[in-house]
């Protein structure tokens, strides 16, 4: 079985102003990155648009409409200081939730054993009821509520890296049985949520890491939270809100990640994977703006995707 | 080192340093940073009784990471009124501390500069760069000939 690389043309055509970090050329960088003979075992699929059902299973459909709305004909429209409309931005956000929803059918009807979605805007932000911090519609939630839905999984759990705290996808969990959300993330930056304290009904485990932290850290969580978690949970299908932001080189935040800690975290992953729900993992990106560290990180996620597939 | 024994904070002090109100922008201090080389600007009410003081490297804190926004934006930080970023109730020192104390209190407390308060009211503003003229001028006017005097 191989691993399947969801994107969409579309998903470049988002463009939330000059100069914003979360810009196309992340997108364009990790592609360029992908399409090198290293990752030829990828396959490549393109994202359908992801339907209105798919989108309200997770988010109000009144701020559904609201946001398609919003969408300029012309320029932009900021919702807030980091998070901008453009003309495609809702056809982009349509194929960045799609992705997630048509990878996890994939997987779970046995095409592949994982997938990467190479998507944005990203989604860990965006709450049901509100878009913000970069993201409009939640492409990890929504996701993980369509394979409920659709394929009838009982426990679907999701792990975020990115160095921000997933409040949207928190928002969206805390409350409902059957779904897990873990995040690693810098303490004291935005959101400002993701506290070890919050813990929503006993399935939100939230592990804030201290300005500086690194690979030692990163192992330490891993160790003592996240796989613990994870086993406890016993999930049947893993996604993964994969930011690279936290890498030591990123220009928004202060953590020291680097390259060999996405790989050695996705072979983590992996082999809960492979022990619990025969290696049934999607990744979706999130965040992540040094455009090189974005694109070897990704590389190192992505490889460790393929080399973790288990007839690859 | 003994002329300098004698020296006082209000002997090197620069004397009714420029100060700012609480309620005026970031924007305005910046600017009097750009012009003036200060490290920080002394924040003081319409009776000029000090309440705080502005450094730079408020400046520098208003723009770290927060979980306010993803990105900070200059403007929006500009705008904000140095009350909500000076720091308040910052040390001082009276115009009659020996300047050896000051030299002491500014190497402990890791300070550029600190206000000078007399009743309440800010009357001057003495920086790391005093001391060092201050040190400068003490040497030159009595150690030089022991220097001279203990070479062989």
């Amino acid at each position: 079985m191989t691993t399947l690389l969801y994107t969409h043309p579309l998903c470049l055509e988002h463009d939330a102003g000059y100069g914003h970090p979360e810009c196309p050329a992340r997108l364009t960088a990790i592609l360029n990155e992908l399409k090198t003979g290293l990752f030829a075992a990828l396959e490549w699929r393109e994202a359908p648009e992801a339907s209105l059902e798919q989108l309200t299973r997770i988010h109000a459909p009144k701020h559904v409409e609201r946001i398609f709305a919003r969408v300029p004909r012309h320029g932009h429209y900021a919702i807030d200081g980091d998070t901008v409309l453009s003309p495609q931005s809702g056809e982009a956000a349509l194929r960045a939730a799609g992705a997630v929803c048509a990878a996890v059918d994939a997987v779970l009807k046995g095409e592949a054993s994982n997938a990467f979605c190479a998507i944005r805007p990203p989604g860990h932000h965006a709450e049901p009821h509100q878009s913000m911090g970069f993201c409009l519609f939640n492409n990890a939630a929504i996701g993980a509520a369509h394979a409920r839905a659709v394929h009838g999984l009982e426990q679907v759990a999701v792990i975020d890296f990115d160095v921000h705290h997933g409040n949207g996808t928190q928002a969206a969990f805390e409350a409902q049985r059957g779904y897990l959300y873990i995040s690693t993330h810098q303490a004291y930056i935005y959101p400002g949520t993701g506290r070890r304290e919050e813990r929503g009904i006993g399935n939100i485990v939230n592990v804030p890491l201290p300005a500086n932290a690194g690979s030692a850290e990163l192992r330490q969580a891993w160790i003592e939270e996240i796989e613990p978690a994870l086993r406890a949970f016993q999930p049947q299908l893993i996604l993964i809100s994969a930011g690279f932001d936290a890498h030591y080189l990123d220009p928004l935040a202060g953590l020291n990640f680097c390259e060999e800690d996405y790989d050695w975290l996705t072979a983590g992953i992996l082999a809960i994977a492979s022990e619990y729900c025969s290696g049934r993992v999607v990744s979706m990106l999130e965040g992540g703006y040094n455009l090189q560290a974005l694109a070897a990180s990704a590389a190192a996620h992505v490889k460790a995707l393929i080399a973790g597939s288990p007839t690859a | 080192m003994y002329e300098f024994l004698q020296y006082r904070v209000q002997d090197a002090m620069t004397p009714e340093p420029i100060a700012i109100s609480p309620k005026a922008k970031l924007r305005e201090a910046e600017a009097l940073f750009e012009i003036h080389d200060f490290n920080g600007v002394p924040v003081v009410d319409e009776q000029r009784r000090l309440i705080g003081i502005l450094t730079k490297f408020d400046l520098l804190k208003a723009f770290s990471f927060d979980f306010h926004t993803l990105v900070p934006h200059y403007d929006q930080i500009m705008e904000q009124a140095i009350e909500t970023v000076m720091t308040p109730y910052p040390a001082s020192v009276e115009p009659q501390l020996p300047l050896s104390r000051l030299l002491q209190k500014m190497v402990e407390m890791r300070a550029k500069s600190l206000p000078v308060v007399e009743e309440g009211r800010l009357v001057g503003i003495i920086a790391r760069e005093d001391v060092l003229k201050a040190l400068r001028r003490a040497a030159i006017q009595h150690e030089a000939p022991i220097h001279e005097e203990s070479r062989p």
